[in-house]
């Protein structure tokens, strides 16, 4: 009679019982961990290197603009701001402050994350479009200020940030920020986990349902908002840090660019925001296109076109995005076959008397 | 700051401010039908400012000519991308996935332009482009105020249609209370679809406009939301008179502040007055009511 | 179980209009704490748009509001709901995404960081989650998602989340609206027996044979203000009632 506690795929509260999808799920990202970690072992191409930490700071970015558009929903076209900002942070305190690098890194996500606080405090005043709106146009002031503020971030010449290690080849040098970025994401996914797990997480979860009725039953929606606002700006901000050091040059047009906030909402999206590896998934798929836009389109626009097409597509046909899209299919045609729907409907006719449960929707 | 400055300043904050209210009013447009945040609406004015070019370039005849195409062109589209796009959008996360769709045109758009014009800075060249009329004393270029009278025009023409049309009454029943309109019989999803392809030749209108006196390129529209959603966010979103009055009122403060300041700096006073809005009054100064908290 | 049966609900000189229409009128209300209150009233008198201001989802334009001795006229929704005010929606208002449990979890009495941080999967929380679901009858769907419940169920769901924060004060929007007879017969039990534990009850109903049946005290509402209050019997025969509800 009681089996219908392993069959709810999005029950994270079936943690008990280890349902066949379960396992399916965790054997794949066990592969694909392991094949993460020996990959940068097997090749000294360069290019197959840094294209494997370019993944790993979409990845580390989407995850850090998860914090704030997974779980409340409240969803960020403007997150270059604090990757930017992770980089001046970062390349300004080894280049004017003469700090060290690690020092530096180390430093970054505080530093920002305290910026991100008054930056919540008025974005988070408002909901909807008007969020949406403030988080574009705060990039946008980065941008105009790192242009015209040249004797700090040295304009549109850029700023030059030494290699932290000294001594190592090109590829070493890429190979080092790969296991680097790796353990950042580690980090990341981590703290992303244990505020889903968490009764923080539920709270902010219920923000992203109905931030009215979550109010109402006591949730104090906007410190928690405002903490997931500067969880995620910590992390974005850590991937800037790590791509300055790792990338040595800074330009403000890339550094405060629309269109890699565009791309960190497009990877969230795809892999799908309410799951954990949702934005490294994306991260993965969208990372590589771009890479291959670049490579066999060069400097044409397409890639734009692409990514304007991809990210319409996803939000048209499948804004949960791709893993719960698999899910699905596992759920319809795998050997434990069956739906919440039909369970409850079984059910229906046996509680009907001791329930008086009515379909929904059918009064009110 | 001398007088004659000041003065020059302020006529050509005026001309810059009626421009602005042109440009911002279609976005408040799509807001008040569809309480969507329409931000391809800038990508449309540059591709209004391309086909000008682009008409002048071929034709040799004036810019202004190109409007008899575009002007349709554009509000069938919008028709359009309503009816086949923003319909398909859940009701319950409409306002951000619309955020989302329209910012995709917008990508398509710039990379459609890039490819098609590439990425080389483009300007219309007009037999009066570089002539100048005195006003009160001021120096002011005569494209400056064609563009100007264009954003009257159109902004004129746009509120005959909202007070003295049946339509333009639907309009704003729909804006005002949508529930209500249907309820006394107004068809919204055609008002909502109607009011998006008006907004869009209003882009139009405003994109060739903006070509006559400036110099555009494929990703100039970025530069444009910033200002854009702050002159509506400032009027309260899903007011027209609103966003009006706040376009005029930041264009002219722009126009003061770029003498002392230089052209980059004066722009961030959008940004402040968009920040100062929400702490202070997150429904915006001129709109109210209808707002609230979106 | 609750122990706060003296918290007090007073309500005084509210008023809230919607452009020129006062939905809320001057209302002054004294909720009788440890008792089942009711509200009701005319379509339109103002019921919900009174309780939406006293818990802050809507702000008032005047008057005040206090709970337990505080003024909470200036507060916030969840910071009354967590000095004890838990209430309902009139449409039923659960997180569909969220699982069952998940719905259950959201509601924190004391947020302090550790209860935060760990509480999800705290075992004594569960299992005071569990017991809330027992108790309204659905602990059998703890795993399911909350849209996939039907909406009698979801009307109980929401009931159980709003008493997870262990509120001394609950206020029912129409606990009886869209539910079958069997489902307000139960619901009508559950606030007997949690009003017996100490609870408050102030519902808004229009359900008459409930409110008679189920309150201690009736408020009756018409056009923004209440115009007679006390045991229903005696509310029953008021002329002004019967007034305001014929039209007479």
């Amino acid at each position: 009679m009681r089996n219908d506690s392993d069959l709810q795929a999005t029950g994270r509260w079936a943690g008990l019982r280890r349902s066949p999808q379960r396992m399916t799920g965790l054997t794949l990202v066990v592969v694909v961990a392991v094949f993460a970690l020996v990959f940068p072992m097997t090749t000294s191409t360069g290019y197959l290197l840094s294209t494997g930490v370019v993944i790993l700071n979409y990845a580390l970015l989407a995850t850090g603009w998860n914090f704030m558009g997974g779980f409340t929903g409240y969803i960020s076209l403007g997150h270059a701001a604090y990757f930017g900002l992770g980089c001046y942070t970062t390349a300004i305190l080894i280049d004017r402050v003469e700090l060290s690098w690690w020092l530096a890194l180390a430093l970054t996500p505080v530093i920002v994350g305290l910026i991100a606080v008054p930056i919540g405090i008025a974005a988070l005043r408002v909901r909807g479009a008007s969020f949406v709106i403030v988080t574009i146009a705060f990039v946008l002031i980065l941008l105009l200020v790192s242009q015209s503020w040249v004797s700090l971030t040295g304009g549109s010449t850029g700023i030059m940030i030494p290699r932290p290690f000294d001594g190592l080849t090109r590829v070493e040098h890429h190979r080092v920020f790969y296991y680097i970025f790796v353990a950042a994401l580690v980090l990341a996914l981590f703290v992303w986990w244990r505020i889903d797990r968490s009764r923080f997480g539920m709270g902010l979860k219920a923000v992203r349902e109905d931030e009215d009725k979550a109010r109402a039953l006591g949730v104090p929606t906007f410190w928690a908002k405002l903490i997931a606002f500067v969880w995620s700006a910590v992390f974005t901000s850590l991937a800037g840090g790590l791509y300055a050091l790792w990338f040595g040059d800074l330009d403000p047009v890339f550094q405060f660019s629309i269109l890699m906030g565009a791309y960190m909402v497009l990877m969230a999206l795809l892999g799908g925001v309410r799951e954990l590896y949702g934005p490294v998934v994306g991260a993965i798929v969208v990372g590589l296109s771009i890479e291959f836009f670049k490579a066999e389109f060069g400097d044409t626009q397409f890639h734009l076109v692409a990514t304007g097409l991809l990210l319409a597509v996803v939000v048209l046909f499948m804004p949960e995005g791709v893993i719960p899209a698999v899910r699905g299919l596992f759920t319809r045609f795998g050997p434990q076959a069956s739906s919440i729907r039909e369970e409850t409907a079984e059910q229906l006719a046996a509680r009907q008397d001791a329930v008086g449960a009515t379909t929904p929707g059918s009064e009110s | 700051m001398s007088s004659a400055l000041l003065l020059q300043s302020l006529i050509l904050g005026i001309l810059l401010g009626g421009l602005y209210a042109l440009l911002a009013a279609g976005l408040t447009l799509y807001f008040g039908v569809m309480r969507v945040v329409m931000i391809a609406h800038s990508a449309f004015l540059i591709l209004a400012g391309y086909l000008a070019w682009f008409f002048t370039v071929t034709t040799g005849w004036d810019p202004l000519i190109s409007l008899v195409i575009t002007v349709p062109v554009f509000f069938g589209l919008g028709v359009a991308v309503q009816r086949l796009l923003m319909t398909r959008l859940k009701p319950a996360s409409l306002t951000m996935m619309s955020v989302l769709l329209t910012f995709a045109i917008a990508l398509v758009i710039e990379g459609m332009l890039g490819f098609t014009f590439t990425g080389v800075q483009r300007r219309i060249k007009l037999d009066y482009g570089a002539a100048s009329i005195e006003l009160f004393g001021a120096q002011v270029a005569v494209v400056k105020l064609v563009a100007f009278g264009l954003a009257v025009l159109a902004l004129g023409a746009l509120w005959l249609v909202l007070k003295k049309t049946s339509f333009g009454q639907a309009l704003r029943a729909t804006i005002q209370h949508k529930e209500a309109a249907e309820l006394v019989g107004v068809d919204t999803a055609k008002v909502a679809s109607y009011g998006f392809g008006l907004g869009l030749a209003t882009a139009a209108v405003g994109g060739t406009a903006l070509a006559l006196d400036a110099t555009i390129y494929p990703s100039l529209h970025w530069h444009w939301i910033g200002p854009l959603f702050a002159i509506i966010v400032v009027g309260g979103l899903g007011s027209i008179p609103g966003a009006a009055i706040a376009a005029m009122l930041l264009g002219i403060t722009q126009s003061l502040l770029q003498v002392p300041l230089g052209t980059t700096w004066a722009q961030t006073v959008f940004y402040l007055a968009l920040f100062v809005t929400l702490i202070v009054r997150p429904q915006g100064f001129f709109g109210g009511r209808l707002a609230q908290r979106f | 179980m609750s122990t706060g049966s003296g918290v007090t609900l007073e309500v005084h000189g509210l008023s809230k209009s919607f452009g020129g229409v006062k939905a809320v009128d001057d209302a002054t209300v004294e909720f009788l704490p440890g008792k089942i209150n009711a509200l009701i009233g005319p379509n339109g008198s103002g019921k919900t748009t009174f309780f939406n201001c006293v818990t802050r989802m809507i702000k008032a334009d005047s008057g005040t509001v206090t709970l337990a001795g505080k003024d909470v006229t200036r507060s916030t929704p969840d910071r009354i709901a967590r000095l004890g005010l838990g209430r309902s929606f009139q449409v039923c208002r659960i997180f569909p995404r969220m699982t069952v449990m998940e719905n259950m979890l959201v509601a924190v009495r004391n947020p302090t960081v550790s209860a935060l941080w760990r509480g999800a999967h705290d075992p004594e929380q569960l299992e005071r989650a569990r017991g809330w679901l027992r108790r309204v009858g659905i602990d059998h769907l703890e795993h399911a998602e909350a849209r996939n419940i039907s909406y009698g169920q979801q009307k109980l769901l929401e009931l159980a989340g709003v008493l997870m924060a262990d509120p001394e004060i609950v206020m029912l929007d129409e606990p009886a609206g869209g539910v079958n007879p069997a489902l307000i017969g139960r619901i009508s039990t559950l606030i007997r027996e949690l009003n017996a534990e100490g609870r408050t009850f102030i519902v808004v109903e229009h359900n008459m044979d409930m409110v008679m049946s189920l309150s201690d005290h009736v408020f009756v509402f018409d056009r923004g203000r209440p115009i007679a209050a006390g045991p229903p019997a005696e509310v029953q025969s008021d002329p002004r009632v019967l007034e305001a509800y014929l039209g007479v």
